[in-house]
């Protein structure tokens, strides 16, 4: 404090030339004429372009309170980002069923799938559509990439579905380009496998491979996959095929159920026995 | 110092009086001499830069309220504030009659008057589309020379006095 006198004292002129200046500077400011305003307003220029020169320096003490507000909207940012591009792929997603709905002849019903398994052998999805809806065991399920399985247990609001990463799973397909006919099945891996097709017919990789007619559950013309290897071995009769199928069975999210019977006179004619 | 300071004082009022009433007939060409400056200069060059600050504002302060700068009040105030503080600078203890009977006198007067007339007009004015570089050289200027020449009469005065 002593120190502080000293220095004041030492340069007493000075100070008593700023207060001077300032009560003077206060005493102008005081007036309303064209002068002071000008002046005004070059004090406010001079004043703005220093601050945007040392705009760079930071307020130690309210970075703190800064970063707290900035980490707070940093994170509802990052959730409603996260929210929307869900709900932007969902609707991509929506969309592409939408076309598929409008381009088939066949009634659907979209279901969000709520449950499902893939590691196990009888691999099934459970789907938030049931009897209520017009669900009915053995109707396709599909998305609008291909064949996803079919709807094996209904309940009122709920249904249960063979997906084709089970070993339970069967359906008549042919390979679209040759006409050639197998049955779809599965045997573990993550590939379907077509089989009894015989070494001499024309399959090549990347064939797509589509439900045939032949199918009392699945309408024909239905996508499944694409073929991805084929091979002969030695000896056999049939050639091994091997089907990627086209839709994601890992990230199935919505389908559609096609509200698809099996024509009940077909069925009873293929099991009368024969005489 | 108290006597003293009272006696500053009261000439100070005087000299406001007659610098807003008689001075101007001594007007040539609309150029009259600042005798408050002469008057500040010596307040500073006698009793210091302290002093001379201090007289200046309150001499610039009175003349303000008195309405005698027009309708800037403070105006007057800062720019005398500043010439006090310029001409006390050159405040010597030793040499107090030297400098008030000597053409330092008129040095320092004529540096007050400058500085006091650059602010002023500078200030005054702002926003009236004028130079105040041309104000300056046209009429601060020969205020200037006007007034240095006015304060040969007390420079010789001092000189007469303190010297001989």
């Amino acid at each position: 404090m002593r120190r502080l006198v000293d220095i004041v004292f030492l340069f007493k002129e000075y100070f008593l030339l700023l207060l001077y200046v300032l009560i003077s500077v206060a005493l102008l400011a005081f007036n309303d004429s064209p002068q002071i305003r000008t002046i005004r307003s070059l004090t406010l220029a001079a004043i703005g372009m220093t601050e945007e020169a040392l705009g760079f320096i930071p307020n130690y003490f309210d970075l703190k309170e800064e970063n707290k507000i900035l980490r707070e909207q940093n994170l509802s940012l990052t959730e409603e980002m996260i929210r929307l591009r869900e709900a932007k792929l969902e609707n991509s997603r929506l969309r592409k069923l939408l076309d598929l709905k409008e381009q088939t002849p066949f009634s659907y019903v979209g279901a969000n799938v709520v449950g499902k398994t893939l590691t196990m052998l009888q691999n099934t999805i459970t789907i938030d559509v049931g009897e209520g809806d017009g669900v009915k065991p053995d109707m396709p399920i599909v998305t609008d990439v291909g064949l996803v399985g079919k709807v094996i247990t209904t309940s009122s609001g709920y249904a249960v579905g063979q997906i084709l990463w089970n070993k339970d799973f069967r359906a008549s397909a042919k390979v679209q380009r040759g006409r050639v006919d197998g049955i779809l099945m599965w045997e573990g891996g993550n590939h379907l496998t077509l089989k009894n097709v015989a070494k001499t017919l024309d399959v090549l990789v990347g064939d797509l491979v589509i439900t045939s007619e032949y199918s009392n559950i699945f309408p024909a013309g239905i996508k499944v996959g694409i073929v991805s290897k084929t091979a002969q071995a030695p000896g056999a009769l049939f050639q091994t095929i091997e089907i990627t199928p086209t839709a994601d069975l890992s990230r199935l999210e919505q389908v559609f159920v096609i509200l698809h019977t099996p024509d009940p006179a077909r069925v009873a004619l293929e099991h009368k026995p024969a005489k | 110092m108290t006597r003293r300071a009272g006696f500053y004082i009261l000439l100070s009022l005087l000299f406001i009086v007659v610098d807003s009433t008689l001075i101007k007939f001594l007007s040539i060409a609309n150029i009259v001499p600042d005798i408050l400056i002469i008057w500040i200069v010596y307040i500073a060059i006698r009793e210091g830069q302290v002093a001379g600050t201090t007289a200046g504002f309150l001499v610039g302060l009175v003349m303000s309220l008195m309405g005698t700068t027009g309708s800037m009040l403070g105006l007057a105030a800062l720019t005398k504030t500043f010439a006090g503080f310029i001409a006390g600078y050159f405040y010597n203890e030793n040499k107090i009659y030297n400098t008030l009977g000597g053409y330092q006198f008129i040095v320092l007067v004529a540096l007050a008057s400058l500085v006091h007339n650059t602010i002023y007009f500078v200030i005054f004015l702002q926003g009236s589309g004028m130079s105040w570089s041309e104000s300056v050289l046209y009429y601060g200027v020969p205020t200037t020379a006007y007034t240095a020449a006015v304060a040969l009469l007390p420079m010789f005065a001092f000189a007469r006095k303190y010297l001989s």
